[in-house]
């Protein structure tokens, strides 16, 4: 029998870099990732002169090398950044509507109160009055978890402490009355899937943040460049990796991970797993519900599975300015209505008027579709459940119908797309649950309402020993945090690891 | 729960309610509700068992075989989509693309139209050696031939080459049969007419259906052939079509017949994203393909080192993937023509040939990965798969 020190079950973000820091400290380690390619999501694939880039439309935590972000930083230390190359968004988003409503946010305060008070003169004081909160409330959030204030307390931190489980739309109903001028600050909630109805404030608060202080960034080549390069050095580190063969079993005896089956039915031993696999695969299909203990299941049902997503990826024979394209993140708007509706709408299988997500690489990287043309990632979030009840037969019709539903809604903003498309492909809430294997095609894992959040949740942690999470199904989503999860998972094993040795 | 400093925002309690409540009202999470596996076979099933249950002659080389599922349904296609056949021959396991050529409102069956090739390992197999009641196993449905009502204009020019006319057969047989509104114009190239697969059937259906317009062209027309022959040129296309804007441009065949077709439909001015091509395999002269350095002789060998695995032996001339199968290595596979990257494999050492024009990802190329349908081996290699 074959035996390693960890292994990692799946090669998403979370994975990757679990393995990653896991062989840079001399670990014996298996990677085992059923697809053909490490990713998962941070990936992309070719069709005619296109390369499509599948998830990332805005890397966080990056910044510059003078003043590096955390993910800078954590890249850095794994020893990839020279095998990397990043572009800086100049842009935080543009919104535009069908009534010919264009604003672009730069990813700068100062900037970006300018020109949201020059639309919106007449809300010109309380749009001060946000950003400010926005700032006190990152200083507030930065003072008491970053540096980890030992006296922290409501007085102390007060914006801390008053807002950051509130629903963001109370906040904006709070300073704002325009509805369209709520609706551009809310838009981020699609990077977290949960309306702002729902959308703890903290949230959204640090995404802003994030965004502007360390700016936002595509990589030359996609996100596959940056799964590639972390494999590279997991393998340069002595790692193993196992294409085209998952995991059929987490092996548990008595409380304690023994192993790993694979699926070419190989009997791994291993006193340490990292699942990047979804967590309710993980205790609903990996482990035997024997070795699951209770807790599980009753932690479990409090949870529900995050939304999915409508994708189209969409190559163009033009450059984007020939269509009025001149940002790199677009948030299409045609309603304003930031209510819980949303979520109806969420439900529904056609798409109407909900807000899409828009994003042009090309516009920042000139390079990154061939010479004269271009590519947009285009995508509105979608539950995965109306889904599941089609039948079969009828998969390729609906597909279709929503499809021309959301290019439909395109061009009322961008006329004249459809007549450049050159390749286009849909991707369905069914499409994202084939390639990540997520129940319903969740994209972000478990929903994520502030009672989901790692103040309440187990995150990375199994009460079965030897057990631990990384990737989406951890905590917060995107890939940052999914990168730094699997980082975090390691540093627990190898902590482990040093407590044990200590023992005996 | 996890204590902290958390515990006095203003809502906690709240919060902490509605986790206790949601555990009591929330759903089990259970293998035989949330798992994925069910509902990804249904569409995009990784292996489909299927039994020969028909076998009908087209012409002397030419067989197609009428597949059934082995238990289960078959999951539905796009007209011009394919299947790969997964088969041991002579002790190598290896793969081979077939477009279906029946149309995909029948889910009983699927039908695969297989023609005689001169050394060709699997179809001629098939021919010679496939009787009613075998099993096969193959892949689920793939490819992105297929009409995309999204940007597709309804009018459909389809240029077929041989036996590169299956996955038309497919879309006429659903536009007759389901009535999309949509309109043919085929233009279908052989050697000579006793080559034409489905001649029969193509006429009749054109000569019934106002939206389908059959020109069969020879290319080594017997003396007494009235029809249009030749190659399938620009002057053939305009004098059938009259005017070629709105339309949309389908090419299969073998791949001479590009070579031939695009300029020719460029020269008419029409645009790149009006104009879809089906895969043709690997080319069989690579050695000829421009780039290739001339000292290396298609018929040299390389060792090829697979790590953690065995050492074998190489054709210059011959696809990395092929060597691999036929040394007992198995590599996943589909398009086998450079474009899926299923067989996608990283090169350690060594270097490959790869003709221009095939698909890689760009960060791929720059870790060293390749897809081994289409890479030639230009000196000894050590491959991880």
């Amino acid at each position: 029998m074959e035996t390693y020190d960890v292994v990692v079950i799946g090669a998403g973000n979370g994975g990757l870099t679990a393995a990653a820091t896991l062989a840079k400290a001399g670990l014996d380690v298996l990677l085992l990732e059923r697809h053909n390619i490490p990713g998962g999501a941070a990936t992309s694939f070719c069709r005619g002169r296109f390369e499509f880039e599948v998830a990332l439309h805005q890397l966080s935590g990056l910044g510059t090398p003078q003043k590096p972000g955390l993910l800078r930083t954590a890249l850095d230390r794994m020893g990839i950044l020279d095998d990397l190359a990043f572009v800086e968004i100049p842009d935080l988003y543009h919104v535009a509507t069908p009534d010919g409503f264009r604003l672009t946010i730069k990813p700068d305060r100062m900037q970006a109160i300018a020109a949201l008070q020059e639309k919106f003169p007449h809300q010109k004081d309380a749009i001060q009055s946000y950003f400010d909160l926005l700032a006190n409330f990152a200083d507030d959030f930065i003072g008491a978890f970053i540096f980890r204030d030992p006296e922290a307390c409501g007085e102390k931190y007060p914006h801390l402490y008053k807002n950051a489980f509130k629903p963001s739309s109370e906040i904006l109903d709070a300073y704002f009355s325009d509805p369209l001028l709520k609706a551009i600050l809310s838009v981020y909630w699609g990077y977290l899937g949960v309306p702002p109805t729902r959308l703890a404030f903290a949230y959204l608060a640090m995404i802003f943040f994030q965004y502007t202080e360390f700016k936002p960034f595509h990589i030359k080549g996609g996100s596959q460049a940056l799964s590639n390069a972390i494999l590279n050095k997991f393998l340069s580190n002595g790692g193993t990796v196992r294409f085209n063969c998952g995991a059929k079993k987490i092996l548990v005896d008595n409380g304690k991970v023994k192993g790993v089956l694979t699926a070419a039915d190989e009997r791994i031993e291993s006193s340490y797993v990292i699942s990047n696999a979804s967590q309710v695969s993980t205790y609903t299909e990996l482990i035997d519900p024997q070795d699951v203990p209770d807790a599980i299941n009753t932690e479990m049902r409090g949870r529900r599975l995050s939304t999915s997503a409508f994708t189209m990826f969409v190559g163009l024979d033009c450059e984007p300015a020939e269509l009025g394209i001149t940002e790199s993140t677009n948030f299409l708007m045609a309603n304003t209505d930031i209510c819980d509706a949303i979520i109806d709408r969420m439900r529904k299988l056609d798409i109407e008027d909900e807000l899409m997500v828009m994003s042009c690489y090309d516009v920042a990287d000139p390079d990154f579709s061939p010479p004269g043309t271009c590519q947009l990632n285009i995508v509105t979030l979608k539950y995965g459940e109306p889904w599941l009840q089609i039948p079969a037969a009828d998969y390729f019709k609906i597909k279709y119908r929503c499809a021309e539903g959301m290019l439909r809604r395109v061009e009322e903003i961008f006329p004249g797309i459809r007549a450049h498309i050159e390749e286009i492909e849909v991707a369905t809430p069914l499409t994202h649950m084939r390639y990540l294997g997520h129940p319903a095609g969740a994209i972000y894992g478990y929903e994520q309402l502030a009672k989901d959040s790692l103040f309440f949740q187990p995150g990375r942690y199994s009460p079965i020993d030897g057990l631990f999470f990384a990737g989406g199904w951890v905590g917060d989503c995107g890939f940052e945090p999914t990168l730094r999860s699997g980082i975090s998972a390691a540093k627990s094993i190898i902590k482990r690891m040093g407590q044990d040795r200590k023992k005996s | 729960m996890k204590t902290g400093i958390w515990q006095e925002f203003e809502g906690y309690a709240e919060i902490i309610k509605d986790i206790e409540a949601s555990r009591k009202t929330g759903e089990k999470f259970t293998a035989e509700r949330f798992s994925p596996e069910p509902f990804i076979r249904r569409l995009h099933p990784e292996r489909l068992s299927l039994q020969v249950a028909e076998i009908i002659s087209e012409t002397p080389s030419t067989k197609t075989f009428r597949l059934i599922p082995k238990g289960g349904e078959l999951p539905p296609f796009q007209a011009g989509q394919y299947i790969s056949l997964f088969v041991e021959i002579g002790g190598i396991r290896t793969s081979r693309p077939y477009s279906i050529s029946s149309s995909p409102h029948l889910r009983e069956f699927y039908d695969i139209t297989v023609r005689r090739v001169e050394n060709g390992l699997v179809s001629n197999f098939l021919i010679d050696d496939l009787a009613v009641g075998d099993e096969l196993v193959s892949s689920g449905p793939a490819g992105h031939f297929y009409f995309n009502p999204l940007i597709h204009p309804k009018s459909m020019i389809c240029l077929a080459g041989g036996s590169g006319i299956t996955p038309f057969m497919s879309m006429i047989r659903e536009i007759v049969e389901c009535g999309p509104d949509r309109s043919v114009t085929l233009f279908y190239g052989n050697k000579t007419s006793d080559d034409i697969i489905f001649h029969e059937e193509l006429g009749q259906i054109a000569a019934r259906s106002d939206n389908i317009n059959y020109v069969p062209v020879i290319e080594d027309p017997a003396d007494d052939y009235t029809g249009a022959c030749g190659f399938m040129t620009a002057e053939l296309i305009t004098e059938v079509l009259g005017d070629v804007g709105g339309k949309s441009f389908f090419i299969c065949g073998p791949r001479g017949m590009y070579d031939f077709c695009l300029p020719e439909l460029e020269g008419l001015g029409i645009a790149r994203r009006k104009v879809r091509q089906e895969m043709y395999g690997a080319p069989l002269n690579i050695w000829q393909y421009p780039g290739w350095p001339p000292e290396v002789k298609p018929d040299r060998l390389f060792r090829v080192k697979v790590k953690n695995g065995m050492l074998l032996e190489a054709r210059a001339g011959e696809p990395l993937l092929v060597s691999l199968e036929k040394s007992g290595v198995v590599v996943p596979s589909l398009c086998r023509s450079g474009e899926c990257s299923m067989c996608r494999l990283k090169i350690l050492s060594g270097k490959v040939f790869q003709p221009a024009g095939v698909p890689v990802r760009k960060s791929d190329r720059q870790f060293g990965y390749v897809h081994s349908c289409a890479a030639y081996p230009l000196s000894d290699l050590e491959v991880l798969i």
